[in-house]
């Protein structure tokens, strides 16, 4: 009876979806701030200390306000996407390694299971835009769908990179092997590179943030969400980040370890945290892409350089 | 002051519409979003759509081309829901006043919030006119949810 509440507060609490929440609105925080800091400015600053309530009062803010339902709307969908948007993060943070270098599920293949629901979240971002029956969230959700096409398969090809490392498919025997070795981006700084640049994509961040290019076409696929839905939407993009972020961190920097009396989950938000940093530093150097210049790059140079990264691997040069 | 309503207070996010305007007062408001002002300090963000907004912020007479385009922009906003009149030619029609064309200032199409007067009102002007607005919402009666 004492395990299984133990294990049942691990699921709800920490390091669960309490624990998961806070740290979405904290990375958000973190982002929004940086961010301002690379463009000269301050960010949140007088909503709690220096801000740091910000997300948080976006969020209780969108819960109370109107929750539209276009009338050509198709509504079942339309109110499922953002559920669906948000559990398949959540759902996902439970195979990554948060608190020791054990994940709370973890078994054999379950980097496999990562990067489909990566193409379950595009699926459900295409149907939350065709749902709405909008000319803009329809041009965005296909642009989403048409982005995924370019930038899935470097990704799945350099994730190969870590687990023939590892010789595992588990994240968690990823993360073992490397206390025991190198951290995976000294043996792979290409596929590092690579699996970086397709996160930025996966989260429609700036360089590819074309699905919901403000200046072009409104707010993209989200254009007719509002409300409680656009509140959910947001914390799921929120927990994408963090999920993000704990992928290049259990990875390629080494996930949590512990450091002489360091515990691991220090460890795991100092790094979670530089990788959120890195992610809204290329976000705030870069310049939106064409939907045409984003395809044709992916697969003119990305692609062949994640191959390249596969047979180096190969041919014993970081591996 | 509930929750609901220290949360709306503290993140009011604007859409900005020209209704006919000479592009002056856009320049002005774009200049109060830039580093030297940087509204995202007081968690204001400038939204793309109106489904995301609370506040619309109009600049320009109303013409009678862009009155129902404005009115529909507005309808498309989720309560609760405020509109900022920003320069005179938003406050009365001004100098286009009886004109041809004009149908006149913001208050005869929508009801308004705040007025911002000037020709244009510098971007502290308009940061202030925000800023009352939202004293406004924090005095209001109710819980703040709206309808």
């Amino acid at each position: 009876m004492h395990a299984e509440i133990t294990s049942l507060l691990a699921i709800l609490v920490f390091p669960g979806v309490i624990f998961l929440f806070v740290l979405a609105f904290f990375y958000e925080w973190v982002d929004r701030k940086f961010f301002a800091k690379l463009q000269n400015r301050y960010g949140p600053l007088h909503t709690g200390a220096h801000g740091i309530l910000q997300p948080l009062a976006d969020f209780l803010k969108l819960l109370s306000k109107e929750d539209i339902t276009p009338f050509a709307s198709d509504k079942l969908i339309f109110a499922l996407a953002p559920i669906f948007y948000l559990a398949l993060p959540l759902t996902t943070l439970f195979v990554v390694p948060i608190l020791s270098q054990t994940s709370l599920i973890t078994f054999e293949g379950d980097l496999i299971f990562v990067l489909f629901t990566f193409t379950l979240i595009i699926m459900t971002v295409f149907l939350a835009g065709w749902s709405s029956i909008s000319r803009f969230s329809t041009i965005g959700s296909i642009r989403a769908t048409l982005q995924m096409l370019g930038y899935e398969i470097p990704m799945g090809l350099v994730t190969i990179g870590p687990a023939i490392a590892a010789k595992s498919l588990s994240i968690s025997k990823i993360v073992e092997w490397q206390s025991l070795h190198f951290w995976i981006v000294f043996l792979q700084p290409l596929g590092f590179a690579i699996f970086t640049i397709c996160l930025l994509a996966e989260l429609q961040f700036v360089p590819f943030d074309i699905p919901e290019a403000e200046t072009e076409i409104v707010a993209g696929w989200r254009t007719e969400f509002s409300g409680r839905k656009l509140a959910v939407l947001r914390l799921g993009k929120d927990l994408e980040l963090v999920l993000a972020s704990a992928l290049i961190t259990s990875l390629y920097l080494g996930g949590p370890q512990q450091f002489w009396l360091i515990p691991p989950i220090i460890t795991f938000l100092v790094k979670t945290t530089f990788a959120v940093m890195l992610l809204s530093l290329l976000r705030a150097v870069f310049a939106r892409f064409r939907i045409d210049q984003m395809l044709t790059g992916t697969w003119k140079y990305l692609l062949p350089l994640a191959t390249f990264q596969v047979i180096l691997i190969q041919l014993g040069f970081g591996g | 002051m509930g929750l609901f309503k220290w949360a709306q207070t503290k993140s009011p996010w604007i859409i900005h519409f020209n209704t006919g305007g000479c592009n002056g007062c856009d320049i002005e408001l774009v200049a109060a979003l830039t580093p030297r002002f940087d509204l995202e300090r007081f968690g204001i963000l400038l939204e793309g759509s109106p489904r995301h907004a609370d506040i619309l912020v109009v600049t320009g007479p109303v013409t009678l081309q862009v009155k129902d385009r404005l009115v529909r922009v507005y309808e498309q906003m989720p309560e609760p829901k405020h509109v900022i009149a920003i320069g005179t030619c938003a406050i009365s029609g001004a100098p286009f006043n009886e004109c041809y064309n004009v149908h006149g200032g913001i208050d005869t199409v929508l009801p308004v919030d705040a007025y911002v007067p000037g020709c244009p009102p510098k971007p502290e002007a308009i940061i202030d006119g925000i800023v009352k607005l939202i004293q406004k919402t924090k005095e209001s009666e109710g819980n703040g949810k709206g309808k």
